[in-house]
Order: structure tokens, then sequence, then C-alpha cells
């Protein structure tokens, strides 16, 4: 097909289409989407029983707080960088808020991981802090993955890399509000080794990392 | 605003520098500036679905397109390949556009990415693939690979031409060309029974020369 053709067939079929909301708008509707899934995690599995005490715990604080900031920030820059037209300086918006949060970070629960009892070894508390941890992050990446498929076409490392930071300090901030155990570690792990996996392949594979979600280069039909 | 369009026509003069049609090249000041603000708004009617300005634009920004193109690909159908897959990624994430942004950025950020992507795919492809020579067989069946039959070929071609005339004439014509006894006779004005004479010699002394030089070899 020659490059006028195509011109002809692209502008022949072209419809309207809704352009984004800009990106920190988009940034706080997925912030949101945590929320309400904070929220139903909370009510359903219930807050954790030292939470007072923790209240004033000023490490707790921290962290918590640094979580939350590393998810805002670097869920901002996702959505920042998955334009084409802004700059990649975006990528070091959360390392502030992430190194802080990394300070803070204990690492209990790959410790606790098979907790062993008088009736033997058993799962303990962590395969339930597990279970937690994909019921959150799940719906978050995919969400996020959804939310992104276009950049899929622009650079789709940095963006993966920055929405799995966000997805795994959301993660977080939930599962110490609901966990006894500090399962950070767990989670950037767990996260990170999605991510890693996601940008590993999308070296090898090319383009074909969102495989599922990610926009494709289409002809219209007619 | 204005601020904005300095930038740019910067940027697209900095992308655009050292291309070869003038056509391609924006002209550098108020112009370019006035081309891009005709841009964002051509790219707003296109996110409204309007098909005229939407190939208005393609047709403008396409010559663009192809000068940055080809400071990559040095052959003209690679480059032609890489501005249409620029003009397809357009055309699929043409809802990322914010009208209030400039247009230069964001088509030339697109346009990076992806014939970079193209450099980098066909990198890939070149470090897996290797230029079939004579060595490679080309297929399995062992009538394909002629390439180790033509020094046997050369050799007797050569021990063919160190025949006495007549054989090597008989030899020619007989098994070489095919022909029958009756033509070849036809043919050279000799009788058949001296043909068949001259080809049973010559096919000896071919036996001889190929054999010692077999002999040679081993």
């Amino acid at each position: 097909m020659t490059t006028p053709d195509l011109i002809d067939r692209l502008a022949s079929g072209v419809t309207p289409v809704r352009r984004l909301r800009r990106p920190a708008m988009r940034a706080a509707g997925w912030l949101v989407l945590a929320s309400i899934i904070a929220g139903l995690l909370i009510a359903g599995q219930g807050i954790r029983p030292d939470f007072r005490q923790s209240l004033a715990d000023p490490g707790f604080l921290i962290g918590l707080a640094a979580a939350v900031l590393t998810g805002v920030c670097s869920a901002t820059a996702a959505f920042m960088l998955s334009l084409p037209d802004r700059s990649r300086g975006w990528a070091l918006l959360p390392l502030p808020s992430l190194a802080l949060w990394l300070s803070t970070i204990g690492y209990q629960c790959l410790t606790n991981w098979i907790a062993f009892d008088p009736d033997g070894m058993r799962w303990g508390e962590t395969a339930r802090c597990f279970a937690t941890l994909v019921l959150a992050s799940l719906p978050l990446s995919l969400a996020i993955l959804v939310m992104l498929r276009y950049a899929a076409l622009l650079r789709p490392s940095l963006v993966t890399v920055t929405a799995g930071l966000a997805v795994s300090a959301i993660t977080a901030a939930i599962m110490s509000l609901i966990h006894n155990f500090d399962s950070s570690i767990l989670i950037l792990i767990w996260n990170f080794g999605v991510a890693a996996v996601i940008v590993g392949l999308s070296g090898t594979l090319g383009r074909r990392m969102l495989a599922w979600f990610a926009t494709r280069l289409t002809l219209p039909q007619g | 605003m204005s601020q904005h369009f300095a930038s740019r026509s910067r940027r697209l003069a900095v992308v655009d520098g050292g291309s070869r049609s003038a056509a391609a090249s924006p002209v550098s000041g108020p112009e370019t500036a006035a081309r891009e603000v005709d841009w964002s708004i051509l790219m707003a009617h296109v996110q409204a679905g309007n098909g005229d300005a939407y190939r208005r634009l393609l047709r403008e920004i396409t010559p663009y397109l192809r000068s940055m193109a080809a400071r990559w690909c040095r052959d003209p159908g690679e480059t032609e390949d890489a501005v249409q897959d620029v003009l397809m990624t357009v055309h699929a994430i043409r809802h990322t556009y914010d009208p209030t942004r400039p247009f230069g950025p964001w088509l030339t950020a697109i346009a990076n990415r992806r014939i970079v992507d193209r450099l980098r795919r066909s990198g890939r492809r070149q470090a897996r693939e290797t230029p079939l020579t004579h060595e490679h067989e080309t297929f399995a069946a062992p009538g394909a690979n002629l390439s180790e039959r033509t020094l046997e070929r050369r050799a007797l071609a050569s021990a063919i031409e160190r025949l006495p005339a007549a054989q090597r004439q008989a030899i020619r014509l007989l098994k070489l060309e095919e022909m029958s006894l009756k033509e070849a006779a036809t043919a050279t004005g000799t009788s058949i029974a001296s043909l068949k004479v001259a080809t049973h010699r010559g096919l000896a002394a071919l036996r001889k020369l190929l054999s010692g030089r077999n002999g040679e070899t081993r």
C-alpha cells in the first residue's frame, strides 16, 4: 500500500475520539479506584487490631505516608510518561518518597512465610497476607494497564516500571492498614517481579508485552 | 504561548536539520509557527471526526516525517514503511493529543519512538540472519545443492579440453549436447563408426584423466 493510499484509507475511516483527560485527572481517577478497593478490603477483612496504637507510632505514620506519596507520585509519573510529548524527567518524581518509604520498610513478612507450631508446619500469616496482596494489586494493575494501553507504542518500559511502582506503593499502604506484619518487602518483590518480567518480555518480545491491552495499529474498515 | 511556538520551531529545526528536500524542511520563523497552529487546529477537527481535515493534516506532515525517517533509513522502501508506521501510530493514539499544547513535539516524539523502534527491530532481525552464500544448503534435496558440483563440472570441462580434437568433438556432440549418432555424423561429416570409436576412446581417456586427478587429490 502506498502512503497516499494509506492516508486516504485512514482519513475516510476516521471516527470521532474522546480526548484523554489531563494526566493528573486520570491519575486521580485511578487513585479513587485504589481508595475504593482499600475501603472494600478494610470492610471485608477489618482494620488491623493494633491500629490505634500504631497511629501513635511515628515510624508507622511516616511509612504509610511515604507509601501513599510514592503511589500518588508514581501514578502521576506513569500517566505523564504515557503521553508522547511529556518529558522523561517525570520518571524522577517518585524517587524521593520511594527512598523514604524503602528506609522505613521492615522484612517481617518474608521471615514469617511458614510458622512453626506444635502441630507442625502450616501456612503462616504470610499466606493470608499474600491473598490480600493479590486481591488488592490485581485489580489495580489491570486498571492501570488498561488506562495506559496506548503507551505500548511509545515508551512501554518506563511506563510499566512507574505503573508497577504505583501499584506496589498503594498496595503496601492498604496492606499496612489491614495486617500487623509489615509486608512491604513482599509487595515490592511481588509487584516488581511482575513489572520486571513484563519489562523483560517487552525487551525480548518487542512490543508484545501488553498483548491483551495494548493499542494496536489497525486500519479502519472501509 | 509565544514561548511555546518559539521552542517548537527550534525543535522542529533541530530534528529537521540536514534534511534534503526543501519541501520537507519547515521554514524557520513565524511561518513554521503559523503552520503548526494550523496543524493543532486540524488535529482538533480530526478528533471530532473530520475526515477532510485528517487528509490534509496527514498529507502535510508526511514530507516532514519522510525527511525524519530518511535520516535513519538508507533504503527508500524502508523509509516509506517507517512513515506509514508513524502515520498508523498517529491514527491509533490520536486521542492522546491535547489541542492546548503544541503539535510539533507530540508528532516528533511519536515519530522518533517509532523510527527508533523499527531500527531496533531490524537490528535484532539482522543479528539473527546470515546472508545465504554458496556454502549454505538451500534445500534438503541434493539436486538443489549444485554448488559443490561446480568444481567437478569445471574439472570435467578442463579434462575434455585436453582430449584430441576428434574425441573432444565426439564427446561434446554425443554426450554433452545429447545428439544421436546419426545427427552427429551429419553435423561433423564423419562416419558413425568413427564417431563411435572416437567416443569410446574419449571416454576412456577422460576416465583416465579424471581418476588421475582424483588420485592426486586423495
